[in-house]
């Protein structure tokens, strides 16, 4: 069905009218009426008549990066800038006292700092400052620093936390107390009629965000009741709030014209952020503090790890019948993040329990779809294990149980990655072949809805140059280049015609990037403006030309007047405006945007039974996003979410000594991402089928790869592995115990 | 990272006399070659020099050598990629063009040396976190042993569990190589399986029995005429990774059916040092069979002691004389 019925509804508000826009809840898709505005305002129009917007764009700053002409938070040079970095406690719980006496004296160390002194809760924790002429000179003044740290007891475990004599994480309490839903007795009883029920336990590590450029900002001095602070954030506008106390003025110009990724860890200033503005302001001198790797890891936020019993029972042909759940969520100091099960799948009868534990560690952040990741993998496992047990097809049973959208992406996905030719689509192979091939599925949905939050500047100066300014941040996915289409498109220009600004306060209020609602926010708005200066220059040039704006046409070829037939070129229609062109403003528009989003992934898998080795082969992705604003970019998304899962499924995972307390894998050595050799061949297939307009797509794509790799292992040599990673280490002792019957 | 000198001898002897002759001051001097692993150390502060000398401006060193017999020696300056791309390597020491392949990336490889890959210190994560005192830096414990040893030693270890990282050692004492260590009083040479030590036998916080005051300067691999081998690395990310276990494989054979006369087989990744299993190659000798392949896995890992974390290295050890002979088999 089309997102935008286009029968304006009765009872509609004058100078309304209402629509029926679709709203996706846990995957199941309902008509919901909106209200908007009935005025002629912009629409995206048919997509087989787009130019440029749904097209295989190439980013407008793909060589900027490429060749390292992009500027970073990270690459800010101001004169007379000092660097700094932070000292982190070495242990995950203490009562530390910091000693800078030596660090002053270190040549180039401008000023040392005491950040936090006491009691210390997590191994990491910065406790002090150094600020100094070099980076060399930074970090012989840290190395100056003499701690005494008095250790305190601590846990850095579930079990160390929820042991009987554990020492006190939280005042009130290790575990919070649990959030219960459903009936447990009605899922007892409806266990009862079940044809097959499991029971099982998932775990999943806590996982980190790995962004390339590490937190932290370079602020200049504040001059005027001003400052300008050069900031790595996905909410360049909000935080400029953040700094405006701790500078002590009135205005703040945040700048973030590229950024090395944020994954949702980089909402706030943080302590970094304060730290630095501090000793700017302090020293009048500009502060570049950047977190160090290590730090990155240990302070800068985390995907929480989670525990999560489930027991799951089915009737003979699939149907989910019952689900009793209980899911500990684990963020260290922070309460974690799970989305709840059952998750996308429709169970008749359900009940769970879930609470927080809290261990000595750095709080969990919002991380790319928060808690589902984990859901995902407790689901999709219980699932599969299900299908197993009552002999169903693996991708039957997931159809008899989801909605329409997610049926038919399965089907088309199922058939991208061989499933129809599979040998195995009820038992996995437990052949004495040595290596053996085994396919997996999993299922996301994601809101990705967009806000008012956006204002949009597009300027047409007389010499013809196009300018759009937007204060959003380019969290990754490309807006420089989607802004530059949808104003190019609407005036009829090239992409080179148009010049897209963004990232900076100045530039207009816009919306933090989360939840994946910056392209559903933003691109609405721009539309909006590229609209608006489109009019404002048609009537501009119908006085001109004594014509009427209506007849005015804006297409490749340049201005076209229709009424006396007059065609000029671009630059001789802008030349007839007066030296202040053409300024319009836009807003977000709901009739432009959409939510709900719906994907599909699936996984085939190599598994070598002698070493343990697991080689993905191939991942396939069916994903659905309203219009897409540019097809490579978006695809570009798909396979960044894949490769972020499959990361997880192969190795990632915050290792901590639980005797020692100290964090074994702060680096990328230890802490193992996937890299070239990892990544299978990927297919990513965007779901024309959907009509509606702009939705974010960044947070479904990372849901289930993870879900549909683990599912493939099992399925290619009968080792059910509950825990990820799924390192070699575990598959050959999974598959020494299956040999042993 | 702490200051140093960087002394720049063009001559051995030059290079020689910058050392330190005193055991207990050998860490304030150190060896500088392709300085990938030096670095690390250097910015964990696991070592804190007051000078490195650098030895590459000495001449001659960065050579392989091809005798009139075919043995190989190769210079301590080599770089990994040129050993892993050499004729001679690739056509009749396999097995030491294919652990040399293995190694790091390609950035690495061609920065790395052959005499820096075979002293480089463990990867242990203990040892290489400045905030675990572990035996190896002279402190009391080997946290490893109870703690979290995923990644560490099966076979040989006490009182610590580090494994020998270099790819080339195993690969190399497959092929009887012998190390040639100049010191101010001349120089000694010694097969490189005696080179290394066990942390039982000699001082726990050194790998090997070089002298502070000398430097293995070359490499000599005797040619085995008739021998075909292979080295299979099990890293856990293919990518760029240390093996969790590895094996080189030598071995002699002839006629069809193919029977091996001879043998050689060492394993990578399992013991503090590369751990030579001779009776697991003697049980390859004979017939060119699965069976055979599967019996010298279960003596090769007969004495394992896994710890808490490791017991998989057991299976993975097995797995790979499978995939090792499967290989040869097919050459």
């Amino acid at each position: 069905m089309s997102a935008l019925d286009p029968r304006a509804q009765d009872g509609a508000k004058p100078g309304k009218k209402k629509i029926l826009v679709p709203k996706v809840e846990n995957g199941h898709e309902t008509m919901v009426e909106i209200e908007v505005d009935d005025v002629e305002g912009p629409q995206w129009g048919p997509r087989d008549s787009m130019r440029l917007v749904n097209h295989e764009l190439v980013r407008v700053d793909a060589v900027d990066k490429v060749t390292g002409r992009a500027r970073y938070t990270h690459d800010v040079r101001l004169p007379g800038m000092l660097y700094a970095k932070f000292l982190g406690c070495p242990i995950a719980h203490a009562e530390v006292t910091v000693d800078l006496g030596a660090a002053k004296k270190v040549p180039g160390v401008v000023e040392a700092r005491v950040v936090r002194e006491g009691e210390v809760k997590f191994v990491g924790q910065p406790v002090a400052v150094v600020a100094a002429k070099t980076r060399e000179a930074v970090e012989d003044g840290l190395r100056a620093i003499v701690l005494g740290v008095k250790p305190l007891p601590f846990a850095v475990t579930r079990e160390q936390s929820l042991a009987a004599n554990a020492p006190e994480v939280n005042r009130r309490g290790n575990a919070s107390k649990p959030n219960e839903d459903g009936d447990p007795e009605a899922v007892a009883k409806a266990f009862e009629g079940c044809a097959a029920v499991i029971e099982a336990t998932y775990e999943m590590p806590t996982q980190h965000h790995a962004c390339l450029e590490t937190h932290g900002a370079v602020v200049d001095v504040p001059t005027n009741d001003a400052a300008t602070v050069y900031h790595s954030t996905q909410a360049t506008y909000a935080s400029a709030n953040e700094f405006k106390g701790p500078l002590k003025v009135k205005e703040v110009e945040v700048v973030n014209e590229h950024m090395g990724g944020g994954f949702g860890s980089k909402f706030e200033a943080g302590v970094e952020g304060r730290v630095a503005s501090e000793l700017a302001r302090d020293l009048k001198a500009p502060i570049h503090l950047m977190l160090s790797r290590r730090d990155e890891f240990l302070c800068a936020g985390n995907r929480s790890g989670c525990v999560q019993s489930v027991k799951l029972g089915g009737d003979a042909q699939g149907k989910l019948v019952a689900m009793q759940s209980s899911i500990d969520r684990l963020g260290g100091l922070g309460g974690g993040s799970h989305a709840g099960l059952p998750y996308i799948y429709e169970v008749a009868t359900s009940a769970r329990t879930m609470r927080s534990v809290y261990t000595h560690l750095d709080a969990n952040r919002a991380m790319r779809a928060p808690g589902h990741p984990q859901a995902s993998f407790g689901m999709e496992s219980a699932v599969d294990e299900l299908a197993y047990a009552l002999g169903v097809d693996l991708v039957e049973i997931r159809k008899r149980n989801v909605g329409d959208v997610h049926r038919r992406q399965l089907d088309r996905v199922a058939r991208e990655i061989g499933w129809n030719e599979h040998p195995h689509k009820t038992k996995p192979d437990l052949s004495d072949a040595t290596t053996k091939v085994g396919i997996g599925f999993g299922l996301s949905v994601w809101g990705g809805g967009g806000h008012p939050e956006c204002r949009v500047t597009v300027e047409i100066s007389p010499d013809g140059g196009v300018r759009a300014s937007v204060g959003s941040q380019d969290l990754g996915t490309g807006v420089r280049t989607y802004v530059t289409a949808i104003v190019a498109e609407e005036l009829g220009l090239p992409m080179s015609g148009v010049t897209a600004r963004i990232g900076r306060t100045s530039y207009g209020p816009a919306n933090a990037s989360g939840g994946s609602t910056t392209s559903a926010s933003l691109a609405p708005a721009v539309k909006h403006a590229a609209f608006n200066a489109r009019k404002a220059f048609a009537e501009a040039l119908a006085k001109t030309l004594k014509s009427d704006a209506s007849e005015i046409v804006f297409d490749v070829q340049g201005v076209y007047d229709a009424r006396s037939k007059r065609r000029l070129a671009w630059k001789d229609a802008c030349a007839t405006l007066g030296p202040a062109g053409i300024s319009a403003i836009g807003e977000w528009q709901a009739n432009l945007a959409s939510n709900g989003i719906h994907g599909v992934q699936a996984a085939k898998v190599r598994v070598d039974t002698r070493t343990g080795e697991l080689k993905v082969l191939k991942m396939v992705c069916m994903q659905d996003c309203g219009l897409v604003l540019n097809r490579t970019g978006a695809r570009s998304q798909i396979f960044g979410g894949m490769v972020q899962a499959l990361s997880y499924a192969l190795f990632e995972q915050r290792v901590v000594d639980p005797d020692l307390g100290i964090a074994m894998n702060a680096n990328f050595e230890d802490y193992k991402l996937a890299a070239s050799l990892e990544i299978p061949e990927m297919v990513a297939i965007l779901d024309d089928e959907d009509t509606r307009g702009v939705i974010g797509i960044a947070e479904a794509t990372v849901v289930p790869g993870h879900s549909a790799i683990a599912n493939a292992v099992h399925n290619a040599c009968g080792v059910r592995l509950r825990s990820l990673p799924l390192t070699s280490d575990k598959l050959l002792l999974g598959l020494a115990g299956l040999k042993k019957g | 990272m702490k200051a140093f000198e960087l002394a720049r001898p063009v001559t051995l002897d030059q290079a020689l006399a910058e050392l330190e002759k005193d055991s207990a001051k050998r860490d304030r001097t150190k060896l500088f070659a392709g300085g990938q692993d030096l670095l690390t150390e250097l910015k964990e502060h696991l070592v804190e020099p007051d000078k490195l000398v650098d030895l590459k401006r000495i001449p001659g060193l960065d050579r392989i050598e091809v005798q009139a017999d075919g043995s190989l020696v190769i210079g301590c300056l080599v770089t990994l990629a040129t050993l892993a791309e050499h004729p001679e390597t690739r056509n009749f020491f396999s097995a030491v063009a294919e652990a040399a392949r293995s190694i790091g990336s390609a950035q690495i490889r061609s920065q790395g040396t052959v005499g820096g890959n075979l002293n480089q210190r463990p990867r242990c994560w203990y040892y290489r976190n400045e905030q675990a005192p572990c035996l190896k830096k002279g402190g009391s414990e080997c946290f490893a042993y109870a703690g979290l040893n995923k990644y560490n030693a099966i076979l040989g270890g006490g009182p610590s569990y580090i494994v020998h990282p270099s790819d080339l050692a195993p690969a190399l004492v497959a092929f009887d190589a012998e190390v040639t260590l100049r010191g101010a009083k001349g120089e000694r040479k010694l097969s490189l399986e005696k080179f290394y030590t066990l942390p039982a036998e000699a001082d726990v916080t050194r790998e090997s029995v070089l002298a502070p005051d000398e430097i293995l300067t070359h490499v000599r691999v005797p040619a085995k005429p008739g021998w075909t081998s292979t080295y299979v690395k099990f890293k856990e990310r293919g990518s760029y990774d240390f093996a969790l276990a590895s094996v080189a494989v030598a071995v002699r054979a002839t006629g069809s059916p193919r029977a091996i006369q001879d043998a050689r087989l060492v394993l990578g990744g399992v013991a503090p040092k590369p751990w030579s299993a001779p009776k697991a190659a003697e049980a390859l000798v004979g017939v060119d069979d699965p069976k055979n392949w599967a019996a010298a896995g279960n003596r090769a890992v007969a004495g394992a002691e896994p710890l808490a974390h490791n017991a998989y290295k057991v299976p993975l050890v097995k797995g790979l004389i499978l995939k090792a002979m499967e290989a040869l088999a097919k050459r």
